[in-house]
């Protein structure tokens, strides 16, 4: 073996990245692997004539501005980074239908009091439990900072301080809403936003999505300036100042082990000698493909068993360069929902069809006026499958059939929602679809995300088991799979906060 | 503190809440262990349609004459070719005295053919080229070769380009748009194209009977053969200007599709600025390199011709080679046998994508197609990059 490291990321996507910087700046001698030619993983941009795009960011949470920093915001001060962040003024336009069928076009701006004001006009009678539900999720703020902060959680002091958290955080978010006699309409409006966790608002843990709504409204969303490859940059710019040492193009093959504990990682550019390794790579593909098979704990063979059909959401993203400005086709909105209904439940089983109506439309330069040259406008279109299956049994014709088929349909629902006709004024057009994730990312089934966040396998469920999930000696599972959930925001935490672990265990072993 | 008065729930909920991970434990614990592997189909069938690298054999060789040669190839496993779009390149890689040679090449033959096994590559002897005139000279029928999967966005797209397409083409350039042709004729794609084929005479016309074919096919596909050095019946004389453009492509809105050497372009851009063509209508394939940086504005003439000292670091791994200024720096890598991943050879695909720790670099600014946040942090695309000053650069693993 030639070097040795302290520690070796493997996987320089967003949580691999964050764990990299915070092991260089708590002075570890740090290798960061990444079997692509450059970093990033989704957080990228590609280029199509005068145009880049950015693959996968709608906008991001927890970061906060100025004395208000989020937990994400917190990280990025600690380590370093500096981001060229613009805030998105507003939630969301939302086209769609009620639960109980009529009609829904609204939109709803950032902001507590905005939030609510709008809600209100929109669906009367709902101020009141609203004012409640905001006071409840900023309790559940400052609930999960104090028991995310790294010290030991006192029940009393939490029993105390945090009583409305631990009543509601049991819960499903549609009960608690109900609970707190939250209009119907009014929670159709809320729960805009359910897809973002994946899983529907009567399985969907309260803490988890009560906490995103408060991050997202209260705290407001961002998004980098010059898209999300330019975040990747500032990380991996800030890794190598202080001395991070990165391998691109370079496979991790397999963990090597000392008896029961992690020595090193066999790669493509040989052996690596290390002390601790930071996985960002879907547990599945670890236990499958790279460590010795009795090495694997019973228990996560276990767990990964029982995971084995809750793979996330799976995407297809359709991109458009268009030669005119966002003002002139009269696209004024950031972020447009296209949902065939309201209800959650309902049209997360819709999501296992390919052919589902679920569209979400961004356009960047509403908000990002420089996104693309001088009267044109960059534009994308998200869409949803709960299922995979329908991918991987087209035919190559087929495959390029149901791409077209897509185009079509995201220029048939900006006709039809927004009575706007884009088609004379295409200049680029790509679609990345779960294949096309698969290729780049290597991820199961093509998931950029982890494991749904189900009733018995969501966040708090995943902490209080930290311990016991993930338990092999050196070897800590980072990214969109582990223990945080998954998003930007999330596997930027895990990334930073299993680093923090992994320096920890260094530190007890003298190093 | 919180003002919420929620409905007390009382001891039922702390339960409920700390109940939750015993949930998990028998969800986990009545799960099975026996079963393992990892098999995704996505990922097994998007490594189908994109393989990384396709193993051939020769299958066939025929000489086009002019110095150009098609390669009939058929995957050594027996299966298919990787499906593609007609227009798009592969990447041939070569072994040559021990050192891996990439050249992007052309695909001739449509996608249909990819059905029946095989796909068609045809090399141009370059004079001062290095892998074509190894290729012409060396490979035979039966020969193993490897190329990388379909490559390029040159090709046609319903929803962008126009129905009617007219293509401006010269030399070896022709052959993405014959694909283009066999794709029409063969029903995969769908569109009318007319064709003007530029050469300096009919001796140097190429596919002249792969075209007839195809006429004989389908009428939306037209030819229109212009010559610069001869006269003759039937035929277009001149260069492929504006006026030219115009009478072929009609009253209708079209679509001008360009594949041919760099003066071509710098010719055909002129032109389509007479037709006030916008850049929506107007699609260029990539051409390569730029050869002669220094004739292009805000090269340092003193850079010229010298031979520059390049830090190459690639892993665990450093080099000292030398750079030819007059070369781009993929060259110089490739010279030394340490070139890693690249594909276009025409600084767009950012596959060669590569860190400028130290020194000076000459960026032709037609060929800068990095990415925003690259250009910030001093990333370069070596294959359109040229040392003006040693220099030291970070690049991918070349395994």
């Amino acid at each position: 073996m030639a070097a040795k490291y302290d520690v070796v990321v493997v996987g320089s996507g967003n949580a691999g990245l964050s764990a990299a910087v915070s092991c260089v700046v708590q002075g570890k001698k740090t290798l960061l692997i990444e079997k692509h030619n450059l970093p990033g993983g989704v957080a990228s941009s590609f280029s199509r004539g005068r145009f880049e795009f950015d693959p996968s960011v709608h906008e991001i949470c927890d970061v906060g501005a100025g004395d208000d920093l989020g937990h994400v915001g917190l990280i990025m001060e600690k380590n370093g980074i500096d981001v060229d962040w613009v805030t998105v003024p507003d939630c969301y336009r939302c086209i769609s239908k009620y639960s109980d069928g009529t009609p829904m076009d609204v939109t709803i701006p950032a902001g507590r009091e905005a939030y609510i004001d709008a809600i209100e006009k929109y669906v009367p009678g709902s101020r009141e439990p609203l004012e409640k539900f905001f006071d409840l999720i900023y309790e559940i703020r400052l609930a999960k900072v104090y028991m995310f902060d790294g010290t030991p959680n006192d029940p009393k002091y939490m029993q105390k301080h945090f009583p409305n958290t631990l009543k509601t955080c049991g819960y499903d978010s549609l009960s608690v809403m109900k609970a707190l006699k939250i209009p119907q309409k009014a929670i159709d409006i809320i729960g805009v936003y359910w897809p973002y966790l994946g899983v529907p608002l009567d399985e969907v843990n309260f803490f988890h999505f009560g906490n995103m709504i408060d991050m997202y409204v209260t705290r407001r969303a961002v998004v980098p300036h010059h898209t999300s490859h330019e975040i990747t940059m500032t990380f991996m710019n800030r890794f190598y100042e202080l001395g991070g040492e990165a391998w691109f193009n370079c496979r991790a093959e397999e963990f090597l082990f000392d008896g029961d504990k992690i020595c090193g990682v066999r790669t493509s550019m040989g052996d690596v000698e290390c002390d601790q390794v930071l996985a960002n790579i879907n547990p599945h593909i670890i236990y499958a493909n790279m460590m010795p098979k009795e090495l694997v704990p019973e228990r996560e063979k276990k767990l990964y068993a029982a995971r084995k059909n809750n793979l996330s959401t799976r995407f297809s993203m359709i991109y458009f360069a268009l030669n005119k400005s966002c003002e002139e086709l009269g696209l004024t909105d950031y972020c447009v929902f296209f949902a065939g209904t309201a209800d959650s439940r309902k049209e997360y089983e819709n999501l296992k069809s390919i052919d589902n109506d679920y569209n979400i439309l961004i356009s960047y330069n509403n908000i990002i006026p420089d996104a693309s040259p001088e009267g044109t406008c960059v534009i994308s279109f998200t869409k949803l499958f709960s299922d995979g299956k329908d991918w991987s049994e087209m035919t190559a014709e087929e495959y390029y059939k149901a791409k077209d088929k897509m185009i079509e349909k995201c220029i048939e629902d900006v006709k039809k929602n927004l009575n706007i006709d884009i088609t004379p004024y295409i200049e680029e057009v790509e679609v990345a679809t779960p294949m096309t994730f698969a290729r780049y990312l290597g991820t199961p089934e093509g998931t950029p995300y982890g494991f749904e966040v189900k009733s018995w396998d969501g966040v708090i469920a995943r902490m209080t088991d930290i311990e016991a999930d993930f338990n092999i000696k050196g070897l800590r599972h980072i990214g969109a799979g582990s223990f945080f959930g998954d998003g930007y925001s999330s596997t930027w935490i895990n990334g930073d906060m299993t680093a923090g672990l992994a320096c920890a265990d260094l530190e007890e072993g003298g190093k | 503190m919180s003002k919420v008065k929620l409905k007390n729930y009382g001891l039922k909920d702390i339960m409920y809440f700390t109940n939750k991970p015993k949930e998990r434990e028998k969800r986990i614990e009545a799960a099975s262990s026996q079963k393992s592997g990892a098999v995704f189909k996505v990922n097994e069938k998007a490594a189908e349609r994109h393989p990384e690298q396709q193993e051939f054999v020769i299958e066939k060789i025929t000489d086009r004459g002019e110095g150009v040669k098609s390669y009939t190839l058929r995957k050594k496993d027996g299966t298919n070719p990787a499906f593609f779009r007609a227009g798009q390149y592969v990447v041939i890689r070569q072994e040559i005295d021990g050192k891996l040679i990439a050249r992007p090449v052309s695909i001739s033959s449509g996608p249909v053919e990819t059905l029946d096994g095989t796909i068609e590559v045809t090399v141009k002897l370059v004079p001062d080229g290095f892998l074509s005139k190894y290729i012409i000279a060396n490979w035979k029928v039966g020969d193993e070769v490897k190329t990388s999967g379909p490559q390029g966005l040159f090709y046609y797209e319903g929803f962008r380009d126009e129905k009617k397409v007219v293509a401006c083409s010269g030399g070896s350039g022709i052959t993405p748009i014959l694909s283009m042709a066999k794709a029409i004729a063969s029903g995969d794609e769908d569109f009318e194209l007319t064709v003007l084929y530029g050469s300096k005479n009919r001796n140097e016309i190429l596919f002249a009977d792969e075209f007839a074919e195809v006429m004989a096919k389908t009428d939306k596909v037209k030819l229109v053969n212009v010559l610069s050095e001869e006269e003759a019946e039937g035929y277009e004389s001149g260069f492929i200007t504006a006026d030219l453009i115009k009478k072929y492509a009609g009253d209708d809105k079209y679509s001008l599709f360009a594949s041919g050497p760099q003066v071509m372009y710098e010719f055909l851009d002129k032109e389509t600025d007479r037709l006030g063509l916008d850049l929506k209508h107007y699609r260029k394939e990539i051409f390569g390199s730029v050869k002669q940086p220094w004739t292009l504005p805000g090269y340092p003439a003193e850079a010229k011709d010298k031979v520059f000292n390049l830090k190459v670091k690639m892993c665990n791994k450093e080099y000292e080679i030398p750079c030819n200024a007059n070369e781009n720096m993929l060259v110089a890598l490739e010279r030394a046998g340490i070139a890693g991943p690249n594909r276009c050879r025409g600084g767009v695909c950012g596959w060669c994508r590569s860190r400028l720790i130290s020194g000076e670099v000459f960026i032709p600014e037609l060929t800068d197609r990095r990415r925003g946040a690259d250009k910030k942090y001093g990333y370069i695309h070596p294959c359109a990059s040229f040392a003006i000053s040693d220099c030291e650069i970070e690049v991918p693993n070349n395994k």
